[in-house]
């Protein structure tokens, strides 16, 4: 009896200690994502009543040449995320899960730039790509290449490029992530392997990336939702141009909002999430994810 | 000791490993850091040397472009704001997030698996999808223009990946000693403000640490949710540095080394919270 009342007394604390970030998920997360689909299918410029119209954002979206080369650089993006900035964090985890010298300097050293702000970091790229006194053109005229200096920011064939070379600064974050996973594996597996005459490369080809696979895929993962969202790069450095060359769903997105059209705002928002999750199921796909098969890997 | 340095590696490759391992160290080391340190760098120089040697060291340490980017850009305000929002929102964030992930880790009750996975589980969540409800919603309930529409937004952002560090944190806790607080007749506040949260500090420090970093660094809310100088904070300034040192690329570099500087300091003092916070997070993914 008493023992029951105590639980009863105890579900009205739970209560209580849920509540502030349940009310919170709810009100930044849930409803956001519900009166991003019923907004998406309106025409509303945020003041005067929201008009019914269907579909007719997402059909207008389809058929607009700048949105259709968002979502082709949004691809980009994620493609770069999964196959340059990844392959990149996992090489230098490789190496310094060897622990050369300064290997804990290297570690820190690496992660510093993820927790610059996205604005200093753009500013300072865009600063390092300037055609008149950036660094980039200054090193390469001291090298003796002047012929390669160019502008960095306004060709159209060397803007993409150069956005997500400067987004590879970020690697980092996915460096501690593999570096921690490659941690865990244990020793006896490299001691059994040298005693049956395997070679470096085959220790990492055949012990190290099996053993690592959930903490790549968890990286993966991750890379490519943190690119797909990515807007602060290309906002502050190009703003999408030179002529929407560089324009991605998120900037076309604040672009219709600056003009008031918050219904294709919001179908270019619900077309970004459905996006992202198409990614990801894609890459799970890709590695032959089975849920459970990141936990046998990570056990 | 070291037994993973003896392999039966020819002798040949061993050189040309420990080459192209260096090599990928110090290249990469150069892409992480050389930009910064041209940043801070340019940031003592003249705008003559900035313009003209621009890979040079400064000839000479003067702060005339700090003072500059202070009085140019009414700095001290952005900052006085930032540091507001952000330890509002930190505090509010690990306050709520403690609480629930008591109630989560420490109590039996029926939805709470399902609880814990909502909550986290919006991490993946692109929250830049939201401009239009965030805006809309902010303007309905009278918040549009004011720090507290920032201190609401980044205390809920953050909820996620809080959430998680916490929570793991308090469920890795013996309970042994809260057993014994309940035989000496603790209520169920004074088992979480006097047992678990004294025991949770190193979690609660890694969350705090990754919520005040990322409210200090936030630009996008920051950009939609005000509209006026006396509410906006460092890294909306930034933005504008470019427009308003229109002829001082110093004063600039000052500027952005400026509000460079929390976060900096904060990484100094808590990187190793850090590391196991992103490493934590990337393992339940």
């Amino acid at each position: 009896m008493k023992q029951k009342k105590r639980k009863q007394k105890n579900l009205i604390w739970i209560i209580i200690f849920i509540l502030p970030v349940l009310i919170l998920l709810t009100t930044f997360f849930v409803y956001p994502l519900i009166s991003l689909v019923v907004t998406s299918l309106t025409e509303w410029d945020g003041i005067s009543p929201m008009k019914f119209v269907g579909l007719r954002n997402y059909s207008d979206l389809f058929s607009n040449p700048i949105f259709r080369l968002s979502i082709k650089n949004n691809l980009i993006w994620a493609a770069s995320a999964a196959f340059l900035q990844v392959p990149l964090a996992l090489l230098i985890a490789l190496v310094l899960r060897r622990k050369p010298a300064g290997w804990k300097f290297f570690r820190s050293a690496f992660f510093l730039p993820n927790i610059i702000s996205l604005v200093a970091l753009a500013m300072l790229w865009r600063a390092i790509y300037n055609p008149y006194y950036g660094i980039l053109n200054g090193l390469l005229n001291v090298l003796g290449m002047e012929h390669l200096a160019r502008h960095w920011l306004g060709e159209l064939n060397t803007v993409l490029p150069s956005l997500i070379v400067s987004y590879q600064i970020y690697v980092g974050y996915f460096v501690i992530i593999l570096f921690a996973g490659s941690l865990s594996i244990s020793d006896t597996l490299y001691e059994a392997s040298v005693i049956d005459g395997a070679n470096v490369l085959q220790q990492e080809l055949y012990i190290t990336l099996p053993a690592m696979r959930g903490f790549i895929i968890s990286s993966e993962t991750l890379a490519v939702a943190f690119a797909l969202r990515q807007f602060e790069t290309t906002f502050l450095m190009t703003a999408g141009g030179p002529a929407n060359a560089t324009s991605v769903m998120a900037l076309f997105m604040q672009k219709r909002l600056a003009a008031f059209q918050n219904g294709m705002a919001a179908a270019t928002g619900v077309l970004l999430v459905i996006l992202g999750i198409f990614v990801m199921k894609g890459l799970q796909t890709l590695f032959g994810m089975r849920s459970d098969a990141v936990e046998d890997a990570q056990q | 000791m070291k037994q993973r340095t003896i392999s039966t590696t020819p002798f040949a490759l061993q050189i040309t490993a420990k080459v192209a391992k260096w090599a990928l160290l110090i290249l990469y080391l150069i892409i992480a850091l050389l930009p910064i340190l041209w940043l801070i760098m340019s940031s003592f120089k003249s705008e003559f040397e900035i313009i003209s040697s621009p890979l040079a060291f400064p000839t000479s340490l003067n702060f005339v472009n700090f003072i500059n980017a202070i009085r140019i850009s009414g700095l001290h305000r952005f900052f006085i704001n930032s540091f507001i929002v952000t330890a509002f929102a930190t505090t509010l964030n690990l306050f709520f997030c403690s609480l629930a992930a008591f109630a989560v880790a420490r109590e039996e009750w029926r939805f709470k698996s399902s609880f814990l996975i909502f909550a986290t589980a919006m991490v993946l969540i692109p929250i830049i999808a939201f401009m239009v409800p965030y805006y809309s919603l902010i303007t309905t309930i009278g918040l549009y223009n004011t720090i507290w529409a920032l201190v609401a937004v980044y205390t809920a952002i953050n909820i996620p990946i809080s959430m998680f560090i916490i929570t793991n944190f308090m469920t890795a806790i013996p309970h042994e000693l809260e057993d014994s607080a309940l035989i000496d007749g603790c209520s169920f506040w004074q088992r979480f403000s006097k047992i678990l949260v004294p025991l949770t500090v190193p979690g609660l420090v890694t969350a705090g640490t990754f919520t005040f970093i990322g409210c200090w660094n936030e630009f996008v809310y920051a950009m939609l949710l005000t509209s006026s100088q006396e509410v906006r904070t460092v890294q909306y300034a930034v933005r504008f540095f470019n427009s308003e040192f229109r002829d001082d690329y110093g004063g600039m570099f000052a500027a952005i080394v400026l509000t460079m500087i929390p976060t900096i300091v904060i990484y100094i003092f808590m990187h190793d919270k850090i590391v196991s916070g992103v490493t934590a997070g990337a393992v339940k993914e």
